[in-house]
């Protein structure tokens, strides 16, 4: 067994620099990490949002988009901010309360739970328990429950059917998601993430002087491609977005949602898109790995890829329609993720 | 009267009474009476005799297209006239005219025969009040349920008030269905959807995700297009609002669609210098006008963030520039003037011209870029290949016309079969697409765009060409024009939508006695419920998208 | 696979070639071709009260009010009904409407777009340009009435 890449975790390094110790230390070392993930990640949601969304969006469509307000127009993330959050909270009427109001909470929450178990490099890891990926598959499909609360709770027809699209896209992609992550497992032998990115840094062969890692993107370059397939379903993007389709069902689950909730659901989805570029890095790009740069850094760049992938997607894929969308999922994306989890499973025991 | 002879064919096919005796011969005593309308023979029939004489028509004379329904109130009795033409010789015509008295303006519908009229009787009798017998569903299609009186008839009230609300005109007794069959699901689908392409309310049931029932609602844009023009004189004052019709840069096409029509009606010539440059121009609206149906039709099937869109109005935005420099103006262009256009090119001509070249030469790449973009994207094939399905028949009677009717592979173009303006000098071809569905609808678009294009060069070329001396933009037309009383014109051109016709009624007066405008953006939306009957939303919406509707057109 | 990884390579491209087409609008102005239709221009210097434009106007845009001498005591534009046919400023003998390149103009509520002659000569879109000024190219060119029937009203 290789060595843990970083033996320490965030909290009880945090609790190690407050000089705390025993039970106290683990709270307060836990709930300061917790902070200071999430806070990492509300900040490059933000700036995912108001900015590089729309600047991305206008690169490819040959724009120059927001400009007028501080350096590289980066200050409209404060005044969409204010903006957004100023709004008034329309609720229509009849909506089904607790689940209303509910369903916003649990989307960007879901998906910050998952982070807890993603090493992010540079010792920035709040937990690591053996069960790590099997966890963070667990936290993100919450934020299915969280949609269909919402297209339920609304009293709306078009939220309701994104509603069920959700449901029915989740349970169509997530299998496919899971079993081709278990092909990674097969490798790893075990769920927990320090071990999966451990792994990765071995030589897979050296080119030319060049060493490189064995990431499981070269190393099974084809779950690879499904992963990330099975993970734009997931995240709801082109050619999946299906659950939200706004020139079909207006917004799918979230169209009677304003303001503050509204903000809510929009962290939710780039969290989400985060935790999926997360996941992907972490399963097949060797986590935080990387020549040069420090760990987080590297980390920060492979889930911005992840998602500045999704953005192209989006600007030249066309959506699919809800019965090809889940053909796609049923019989060709379960299919082949099968198939790869068994051809690997038949590599690895053939070379153990 | 102009009738050609029929055009010498392969002698397996039978002649088609083309004459207007021959058709009287044809109809026998249906005819009560006959008229002579400028571009066609008019039949005057019973108001019970409209099923037998228009069934007569289609299958024994091979008047196959009811392309408008006009109805006005006269004198003496309540009047519907069936334009009706032919797909194969557009130059074949012929109008039924059907009175009914004043008291009782009832006739009979023509539904059965054509289903085109379905929407073109229930618009007769929203704005003029004759009644259909035998319609499926007379019901209002302009103005809102509510509405009282007819406003185009002769004794409406302008004053009396029109708000009310809908707990006064609810029917109390009305039976609420909601409970008994839970299988299906009501949606209204506009009039605010991102995909309803302005304010069209599609009353849609829903199976599960599959369509059950259509049912398009319009109005919410009917700005009485119609009635405006029949209060503005024939020399100037109509010329701006057929801009107002087709909005979306096809500002040209309409107008020619009212300059074709005036001019017929009041015998004007049109000099050759300035049909070239309407030519030229009517063929940069057209593409102009493509380019946003291909945009919005890949938002509706992409989504909101695709690129095609913004490169779509790109490409429209250097075509409005040229159309800004000729013109004056980047959509409502009030260039056309009756008997030939208001300006000459813009100088320095050279200029102007290098403009156009440049534009034309990098149209292919551009045109190179959505095939790759759209058409060769194989999940766009999957969504659009047999969907939205509109079998040529079905278009034929609902008298689809444009590319929604080339897609059909319904050979249909009125710049090449009833020609006007230069189109006949030029070398072009008709596009037309076997496929029927939503995919060959957008090729149809994006391969007219390619000839409009052609047709351009060869205008640039004649024009740049042409003796200085001889430019002559406009004829001699007198200042006021006031056509002789009872003389009647229906006249259409191919706008970028379909057949856009003007029928124009003269009162003697220096404006129209009754205006119609068929809109081909009405006939085409018509078809979607044909479309769309059991298909998924998300093929309604692509169908929808593929028919290219502007609701100022549909609404007037 | 390989039509959807081509559309994917096309939009890359223009993602990376940086080029932009929209134009960042206060700053930059956009250009307007000389023939370009904006608010009108009144010069009462020009104006002789002939009413030809409120004649020929769609919308009843211009209202003009004559003394019984026919000497010109009102004209009033109502700009926010106006649908810049531009067939006033061709029917004016004189020259004196013309609709400039400006189109830029705003207000709080169309009533605030009724001017009278008195407030069209202090408008914030009049500077700069010479009362006096007609439009080139000049209205020889585009009025194509000849001799024949002329029915002047």
């Amino acid at each position: 067994m290789v060595p843990l890449q970083s033996q320490v975790l965030l909290p009880e390094r945090i609790a190690g620099l407050l000089g705390l110790s025993g039970t106290v230390g683990q709270i307060v070392g836990g709930l300061l990490g917790a902070f200071l993930i999430a806070n990492l990640l509300l900040v490059q949601t933000a700036i995912a949002g108001p900015w590089a969304k729309r600047k991305i969006t206008a690169a490819f469509t040959d724009r120059i988009a927001v400009n007028r307000i501080g350096p590289f127009g980066l200050l409209t993330i404060v005044t969409d901010a204010v903006r957004l959050l100023s709004k008034e909270l329309i609720i229509p009427e009849d909506v089904d309360r607790p689940s209303y109001d509910l369903g916003p909470l649990l989307v960007p929450f879901s998906a910050l739970l998952g982070f807890a178990v993603i090493p992010m490099g540079n010792g920035i890891h709040l937990a690591d328990p053996e069960t790590g990926l099997v966890f963070a598959f667990a936290a993100s499909s919450i934020a299915s429950l969280g949609i269909v609360m919402m297209g339920y709770g609304s009293n709306n027809k078009y939220s309701l059917l994104g509603g069920l699209r959700a449901i029915a896209s989740n349970i169509a992609y997530e299998i496919p998601l899971v079993v081709t992550a278990a092909s990674v497992v097969v490798f790893t032998g075990t769920l927990q993430m320090s071990e999966v990115v451990a792994q990765q840094a071995e030589p897979l062969l050296t080119v030319a002087g060049v060493t490189i890692p064995q990431w499981f993107a070269f190393v099974n370059p084809f779950a690879f491609v499904l992963f990330v397939i099975a993970n734009l379903a997931e995240v709801g993007r082109n050619p999946f977005d299906v659950p939200e389709a706004p020139t079909e069902i207006v917004a799918g689950f979230q169209t009677e949602y304003s303001s503050v909730y509204f903000v809510l659901i929009y962290l939710g989805e780039f969290i989400h898109i985060f935790l999926g570029g997360a996941l992907a890095a972490t399963l097949f790009l060797g986590g935080p790995a990387g020549p040069i740069l420090p760990g987080f850094i590297w980390f920060t760049i492979k889930i911005w890829a992840f998602y500045l992938f999704t953005q192209w997607a989006r600007s030249a894929i066309p959506r699919l329609r809800v019965d090809q969308f889940l053909d796609v999922g049923w019989k060709g994306m379960l299919v082949l993720s099968f198939a790869n989890l068994a051809l690997t499973a038949i590599i690895v025991g053939v070379i153990a | 009267m102009s009738l050609e002879e029929p055009e010498p064919e392969d002698g397996a096919v039978e002649v088609l009474p083309t004459a207007g005796d021959e058709i009287a011969e044809l109809l026998g005593d249906l005819v009560v009476d006959r008229e002579e309308h400028v571009n066609a023979p008019g039949f005057v029939i019973r108001p019970d005799a409209v099923q037998e004489t228009l069934t007569r028509l289609r299958d024994e004379a091979g008047f196959d297209h009811l392309s408008c329904v006009t109805a006005e109130e006269r004198e003496d009795r309540y009047e519907s006239i069936y334009h009706l033409t032919s797909f194969d010789d557009r130059q074949r015509e012929v109008s039924v005219v059907v009175p009914a008295p004043k008291d009782d303006p009832v006739s009979e519908s023509a539904e059965p025969v054509f289903r085109t009229a379905d929407w073109h009787e229930r618009e007769a009798y929203d704005l003029i009040g004759v009644e259909y017998d035998d319609h499926p569903d007379l019901r209002r299609i302009l103005l809102p349920d509510t509405w009282q009186g007819h406003p185009l008839s002769e004794n409406y009230d302008q004053d009396r008030p029109q708000i009310v609300t809908l707990s006064e005109w609810e029917n109390p007794l009305a039976e609420d269905h909601r409970e008994e069959e839970g299988d299906t699901m009501y949606v209204n689908i506009g009039p605010h959807h991102p995909a309803t392409h302005g304010v069209l309310h599609v009353k849609t049931v829903l199976d599960g995700e599959q369509v059950a029932d259509v049912d398009p609602d319009i109005g919410y844009l009917h700005r009485c297009e119609e009635q405006m023009c029949q209060t503005k004189t024939y020399r100037h004052q109509i010329m701006p609002y057929p801009d107002r019709w087709d909005y979306a840069s096809s500002g040209l096409l309409n107008e020619w669609a009212y300059a074709r029509a005036a001019e017929d009606l009041n015998d004007i010539d049109v000099p050759e210098y300035a049909q070239i440059i309407r030519t030229m121009g009517a063929e940069f609206c057209r593409i102009a006008s493509h380019m946003l149906a291909v945009g919005t039709f890949a938002l509706d099937v992409y989504g909101d963030f695709t690129a095609i869109f913004m490169y779509a109005m790109r490409d429209r935005e250097k075509v409005q520039k040229v159309l800004e420099d000729l013109t004056g103006q980047r959509m409502m262009f009030n260039y056309f003037r009756l008997g030939g256009v208001v300006w000459d090119l813009p100088e320095p001509r050279e200029e102007f011209f290098e403009t156009i070249r440049d534009f034309l030469d990098d149209l292919p790449e551009a045109l190179e870029e959505y095939h790759d973009l759209i058409t060769s994207n194989e999940i766009l094939q999957a969504r659009t290949i047999d969907t939205g399905v509109l079998p040529p028949e079905v278009a034929k009677s609902y008298g689809a016309t444009g590319p929604v009717a080339r897609g059909s592979g319904i050979d249909y173009d009125l710049r090449r079969d009833d020609p006007y303006g230069y189109y006949d000098e030029l070398e072009w071809d008709v596009i037309t697409e076997d496929g029927c569905d939503n995919f060959s609808r957008l090729l149809v678009r994006l391969r007219e765009v390619e000839e409009s294009a052609k047709i351009i060069e060869q205008c640039v070329d004649l024009l740049e060409d042409w003796p200085e001396e001889e430019r002559t933009i406009q004829s001699n037309v007198p200042r006021t024009l006031r056509p002789e009383d009872d003389t009647e014109i229906y006249r259409a051109v191919e706008a970028a939508k379909g057949e856009l016709g003007i029928y124009i009624r003269a009162d003697g007066t220096e404006k129209p006695g009754r205006f119609k405008i068929r809109s081909p953006c009405f006939s085409n939306l018509q078809t979607l419920p044909e479309m769309s009957a059991g298909e998924y939303i998300p093929d309604m919406v692509a169908s929808l998208g593929s028919l290219d509707i502007v609701l100022g057109e549909v609404d007037r | 696979m390989i039509g959807v990884l081509k559309s994917m390579a096309t939009t890359m491209k223009h993602a990376l070639d940086g080029q932009t087409f929209t134009v960042e609008y206060p700053d930059v102005a956009p250009e307007v071709s000389p023939r370009f239709r904006g608010v009108h221009k009144f010069s009462q210097e020009r104006c002789i009260w002939c009413r030809q434009c409120e004649n020929v106007c769609p919308n009843d845009t211009i209202q003009i009010v004559q003394d019984d001498q026919r000497n010109g005591e009102q004209y009033n534009l109502h700009i926010g009904q106006c649908i810049y046919c531009r067939l006033c400023e061709e029917v004016c003998p004189v020259d004196a409407i013309l609709l400039t390149q400006n189109f830029e103009f705003t207000a709080d509520t169309k009533d605030d777009f009724v001017y009278n002659k008195e407030q069209l000569k202090n408008v914030p879109w009049y500077k700069d340009i010479d009362p006096l000024n007609s439009r080139e190219p000049d209205r020889d060119a585009w009025i194509g009435e000849g001799e024949g029937e002329v029915d002047y009203q």
